[in-house]
């Protein structure tokens, strides 16, 4: 076997992730190498067990057998230390280090491997099973494809993909993003259906104020943000520099939640006008700045948690109800308005040690799970990362 | 800005504040996990009062008489002022200092700074400082800031403060230390400042916590 590489995080991105996957296929051939070895001396042992006169020969093949285990265990643990290092296995790397536009590909706890996250949200994932990611992976392509290459048609798709997940027939390739439901997807039906969803939130939830934005507009205001923070002699943040674009629903890509005092909340849609929300962000009604977008990272531990978390109940929520997706979404935002008053539920306490991250957090996870009828339970529980007993 | 509480140590009753405090309270944030050391910090009072002038020329009777004037660490371009009597609070270019200087309307009595080291703590930031008299340096009280990131609206912040000073009180009972770290109590109302936290908010919590430093600083010399 050719002896492992030095991960170099000198080298260049393309490299450091080709070298991730050449690590990855050695590492699952090291562990089918052991699998076969523990099959090896099982056999042995049941063979001089039902024949006495072969147990010399299999205590041979057995003590074989245990010492090219032994150096496969050595070699797998040597393979191992580069994938941490080079951060494939805990995904440290997958928030940041966007060099080239390429991901690190990411081994998930069930053991998938992850090899091109084009969303954030899809490396991220830790819970769905296979066919979820399955699903959402061809999703994410096929967006993609209709994004760069809109002048190919899905027919040709559906006819390379004959024991994949198939697409219905669509009557309009640029508004059937949802392969699984009946293509009744019109734009002037999606005007209103944003609008509604919207309108609901807003009565459901009073304390918090939502705008929308073209992703432009939205970008102009990001920057407006941190001037405006920079400047302490005003009290009150400039509000509504822009005028909503909420006349105009077909080309809305940024939705923009604001609890004052407690958070901003940024969720995109994609395509332009739909109810399909593609990621969200929260982060401080302090922050401002070009690194305010659904993608971004908020420099305050409180809310980049909160957003690894909304990572997962995103998904959750397209899994489960893509319809809804985004109804379900912005309720579970909104329900984040006492974040920092409402205490754990299973501690009871507001501030609590978060041992491996040593900060002090207010509870960040609330529970996401719909009930069998796919109603939000009013995400009324919070817990803190230590007390939360089940990643939901 | 982000909020900001302030605390000063209150001496039991009869003992002597001494600068072994400051390094227990030291070694306190120290010991929690994840702590940084944040270099040092200093902000500086000075305590002014109006000259008096030719008493044959009519007076405005609302001059305050003595005035606060505070330079933050955080706001080294700035210098603020602190007037008790009427609940006011002035911000400035430091460049006013020589202003004040040059007119001679008011003159500095006596001066305190804050100086110490300051943490960061993963969303929070804790200064502990000494409070000293200028000029001899003679040691008054020990303040420590804890400023919450993320937070700048004071009632949302209002629970997160509560129990972090909960955490640090137990974490410095442990110590055995002669006293406790009181909170700076003030209704920022009366000097009509709002719910955003500002530098304004803090200049009034330095104003009322020298006060009471150097009350109880007094009643224990």
């Amino acid at each position: 076997m050719e002896p492992p590489q030095l991960a170099g995080s000198g080298d260049a991105p393309p490299k450091q992730v080709a070298q991730a996957m050449d690590r990855l296929g050695r590492a699952a051939r090291l562990i089918a190498e052991i699998r076969l070895g523990a099959d090896r001396i099982l056999e042995a042992l049941l063979a001089s067990n039902e024949n006495p006169r072969l147990s010399e020969k299999a205590a041979e093949l057995t003590l074989g057998e245990e010492d090219a285990m032994r150096r496969h265990f050595l070699d797998l643990r040597t393979v191992g230390k580069q994938l941490e290092e080079s951060g494939v296995l805990s995904g440290a790397l997958r928030s940041r280090g966007n060099s080239w536009g390429l991901h690190m590909p990411l081994v998930c706890p069930d053991g998938a491997v992850v090899a091109y996250a084009w969303k954030r949200q899809l490396a991220g994932q830790a819970g769905a099973s296979a066919v979820d990611r399955a699903r959402l992976a061809l999703k994410a392509f096929s967006d993609q494809k209709r994004r760069f290459f809109p002048q190919l048609e899905d027919d040709q798709l559906n006819r390379s993909n004959n024991d994949t997940i198939k697409f219905p027939p669509t009557k309009r390739p640029r508004l059937s993003h949802k392969p699984t439901q009946s293509p009744n997807v019109d734009s002037t039906e999606q005007k209103p259906m944003l609008a509604d969803i919207l309108k609901i939130i807003e009565t459901e939830a009073p304390g918090v104020t939502i705008s929308t934005y073209q992703r432009l507009e939205w970008s102009k205001r990001a920057e407006s943000l941190a001037s405006t923070m920079n400047d302490h002699s005003l009290d009150q943040p400039k509000e509504q520099i822009f005028a909503n674009s909420s006349s105009n629903f077909n080309e809305v890509a940024v939705i923009e939640l604001v609890a004052s005092g407690v958070f901003r909340v940024l969720v995109s849609l994609h395509p332009a006008g739909s109810t399909d929300p593609d990621a969200v962000a929260f982060f401080s009604p302090n922050e401002g700045g070009s690194y305010l977008h659904s993608r971004g990272m908020s420099v305050h531990h409180v809310f980049k948690h909160v957003t690894e978390y909304a990572d997962k109940a995103l998904q959750y929520f397209h899994s489960s109800d893509p319809n809804k997706a985004l109804s379900h979404l912005l309720s579970w935002i909104c329900s984040h308005q006492s974040l920092f008053t409402k205490i754990c539920s299973k501690c009871n306490k507001l501030l609590a040690m978060d041992k491996s991250l040593a900060v002090l957090l207010p509870p960040v996870h609330r529970p996401y799970l719909l009930n069998s009828k796919g109603q939000d339970q009013d995400f009324a529980t919070a817990y803190h990362i230590g007390c939360s007993s089940y990643d939901v | 800005m982000p909020v900001k509480w302030l605390m000063h140590f209150q001496p039991n009753q009869g003992t002597t504040l001494t600068s072994q405090v400051m390094t227990e309270a030291c070694a306190v944030a120290e010991s929690f996990p994840g702590v940084s050391r944040d270099g040092r910090w200093r902000s500086s009072m000075t305590f002014y009062r109006a000259v008096p002038r030719d008493q044959s020329l009519p007076q405005p009777s609302d001059l305050p008489r003595d005035l606060i004037g505070i330079s933050l660490h955080d706001l080294p371009n700035e210098f603020l002022f602190v007037m008790r009597s009427q609940r006011l609070i002035l911000r400035a270019q430091s460049s006013v200092q020589t202003v004040i200087d040059k007119l001679q309307s008011y003159k500095g009595r006596f001066f305190i700074n804050f100086e110490g080291v300051q943490y960061k703590w993963g969303d929070f930031k804790l200064r502990i400082g000494k409070c000293l008299y200028n000029p001899n340096e003679s040691l008054r009280g020990i303040v420590m800031e804890v400023e919450y990131l993320p937070l700048s609206s004071m009632d949302k912040s209002q629970r997160v403060m509560e129990e972090f000073y909960e955490i640090w009180r137990e974490a410095v009972a442990s110590k055995l230390l002669a006293g406790q770290f009181i909170n700076t109590e003030v209704n920022f109302s009366e000097y009509g400042l709002g719910d955003s936290y500002t530098p304004q908010h803090t200049a009034v919590l330095y104003g009322m916590c020298v006060v009471q430093v150097i009350a109880s600083s007094n009643k224990n010399q």
